[in-house]
């Protein structure tokens, strides 16, 4: 009976009660709206980062960690070994990392050469998607001393496909040595930062010139099912090599870690404005409704209605209210999310560069999580009793017969 | 059998500068089934008495005895109960949940008190039809006249089957015609179901109705007179 009164009380004034339940519904749309937005322009970048640049596990000797020495290397084969009997491995990618000069005919760059396989490459990093059709390909196969730049690469060095450019780096010996390599792809990340220093070679065609012992590599980039099974594998990978340098995405990119992880406050914090200015809102309908029905709660604690019954009767009213409104609200959410979580949100009419070069992907896939959801609407259900609760008191403050008089 | 008791009951009110009696010394005793007004001029203490024995409001001393139960003594969550479950209230100003429909109000104190729904709404129906409103059962207040809604309240008051039915004023917004009515339907029911009812009123047609005159001057009883 309770429950059917409190129902039936929230219509009795239909604008007020459709003024909170369009502030309660706006409020929410755009608190969801906006947090899987950031979840998902957070979890994009990260994803990309992971794709193109970091993987998810990196090992590597400890001096080349510190100081990326040409001479910290350690053998493929004692790391492959280890790894094979750790199955929730995916995939693993050996590279060569050269840091040297990139040099054309018009200019040169301070450049980052991956020594690669390309074929193991491609199944841990998505690098050669992003090679369009009309600038060449991942390393193929037909190809002799073949180079992958970015196309900032490209811009500065005012090369384009096919062209000829030398790599100048110091061997593990000490000595200067140069290689030509022909341009064979020409690549484009969401990270700019990324996109200028990094370039793909063949391990093949590097390797003779370097010095080091056959087998070498100076990482290895280890791709794994997910997040989740990254963070469970680190540890075990850290045990399984104490002498080497095991990182996963976060240590290696720390700032998007914390960044992911603030993610939630700062969606909490916006969330928790909305619902500071609902509480105010749901206190001053509240006591509107029931100074009111001064009298007829008067004459319901006449007649035998306790306390506890007339305060769980707002009570009911205020979640009723803001349940409906946390209703709508969502399904706004979900009706304009629905649309961008395929085709994302493209952000390249604002300042598109500016986030890349920050590594944020510029177009948004939204993510939506039911957890969020219940969160959010048991957040706004408990600001609403929260809210309820003063006007409440004020009802159950109410003496019989002077509420009857009035 | 006593329903009513009230031992030396006196409610002082005080102000800033002044002190008023306004139940002075009322020694009072309500049989079952009596049909009971008490008048008298405004200011008599005839609303200040009604809301001490209905447990509405607390004396200054004595006692209110109803079905062998002093209610000076309990607190305010016991009163609440005791009013649940044995008295009956009709207002002036007719005080019904206009979201509510009439068999809804009706039905409303039932459901508090935790009967189970086929009885209530038995009860719901035979009552509503005894106050003349069986076809109105799912009409809410403000489709009913101000009368319908009065007798309305009555079988909201009745519904439980109450130990007394307090009325302050019950007649005061209904014409003549109406009023009469009304009390009509209330002193058949009065005898059919042997519900004491007693009640405020300024109203002479209801004076000339009930079955007992006790009239209240400056807060004490001046005249009780039976017919």
């Amino acid at each position: 009976m309770l429950t059917k009164l409190a129902w039936k009380n929230i219509w009795r004034n239909r604008t007020r009660s459709g003024v909170v339940l369009g502030a309660v519904a706006i409020g929410l749309f755009a608190g969801t709206y906006l947090s899987a937005f950031m979840n998902g322009w957070m979890l994009g970048s990260v994803q990309a980062d992971i794709d193109t640049n970091l993987s998810h596990i990196q090992i590597s000797d400890t001096a080349f960690s510190a100081n990326n020495d040409i001479g910290a290397y350690f053998l493929q084969t004692n790391v492959a070994e280890k790894l094979a009997n750790t199955p929730s491995l995916k995939e693993i990618s050996f590279r060569l990392i050269l840091n040297g000069m990139l040099s054309s005919a018009n200019n040169s760059v301070g450049m980052t050469a991956n020594g690669v396989v390309p074929e193991d490459e491609q199944r841990v990093s998505t690098i050669w998607k992003m090679i369009p059709d009309s600038l060449g390909a991942f390393l193929p196969e037909d190809t002799r001393a073949a180079i992958v730049i970015s196309e900032k690469t490209a811009e500065k060095l005012k090369v384009r496909l096919r062209s000829k450019i030398v790599f100048s780096f110091q061997t593990a010996a000490g000595e200067m040595q140069t290689m030509a390599f022909r341009v064979c792809g020409i690549f484009k990340t969401s990270n700019s930062a990324f996109d200028e220093g990094q370039a793909f070679v063949r391990y093949d065609d590097i390797f003779p010139l370097t010095a080091l012992p056959e087998n070498s590599a100076h990482k290895a980039y280890i791709r794994v099912a997910d997040l989740e099974t990254c963070e469970k594998i680190t540890p075990e990978l850290k045990t399984l090599f104490p002498d080497l340098s095991v990182q996963n995405w976060k240590e290696l990119n720390p700032m998007f870690a914390m960044s992911l992880e603030y993610m939630d406050l700062y969606a909490m914090i916006i969330i928790g404005i909305f619902l500071f200015a609902l509480a105010f809102g749901i206190i001053n309908t509240m006591l509107m409704a029931i100074l009111e029905r001064t009298r007829e709660i008067g004459m319901l604690a006449a007649i035998g209605m306790n306390r506890s019954r007339i305060f769980r009767m707002i009570m009911f009213e205020t979640v009723f209210l803001t349940l409906l409104g946390s209703v709508a609200g969502i399904a706004l959410a979900i009706a304009a999310l629905i649309p961008s979580l395929h085709s994302g949100i493209d952000l390249t009419f604002m300042m598109s560069d500016s986030f890349e070069d920050y590594g944020f992907s510029s177009i948004v896939y939204p993510v939506i999580s039911a957890e969020m959801f219940v969160e959010i609407v048991i957040l706004v259900i408990l600001t609403g009793i929260l809210a309820a609760i003063y006007p409440a008191r004020k009802a159950l403050k109410l003496n019989p017969i002077e509420a009857i008089r009035s | 059998m006593r329903i009513i008791e009230t031992k030396n009951l006196v409610k002082v009110y005080t102000g800033s500068t002044v002190e008023v009696r306004a139940v002075d010394s009322v020694d009072l005793v309500i049989e079952q089934g009596e049909f009971t007004a008490i008048v008298g001029p405004s200011g008599s203490g005839k609303t200040t008495l009604l809301n001490m024995v209905g447990g509405l409001d607390q004396p200054t001393s004595g006692e209110i005895i109803v079905d062998n139960v002093d209610i000076t003594q309990l607190n305010q969550k016991q009163l609440v109960d005791f009013r649940l479950k044995n008295i009956g209230f009709v207002f002036q100003s007719y005080n019904l949940i206009p979201v509510l429909t009439a068999a809804e109000n009706v039905s409303f104190i039932m459901e508090l008190q935790g009967r189970v729904k086929s009885e209530i709404d038995t009860r719901t129906k035979e009552i509503l039809s005894d106050v003349g409103l069986g076809d109105r059962l799912t009409s809410r207040p403000f489709q009913l006249s101000g009368g319908q809604q009065q007798r309305v309240a009555v079988a909201r008051a009745m519904a439980s089957r109450p130990k007394f039915i307090i009325a302050d004023e019950p007649t005061a917004n209904l014409d003549s015609k109406t009023t009469e009515k009304l009390l009509d339907m209330m002193l058949e029911l009065n005898e059919k179901e042997n519900i004491t009812f007693l009640f405020s009123t300024h109203d002479q047609r209801v004076v000339n109705k009930a079955r007992r005159v006790i009239v209240l001057e400056d807060g004490r009883i001046v005249s009780d007179e039976r017919k």
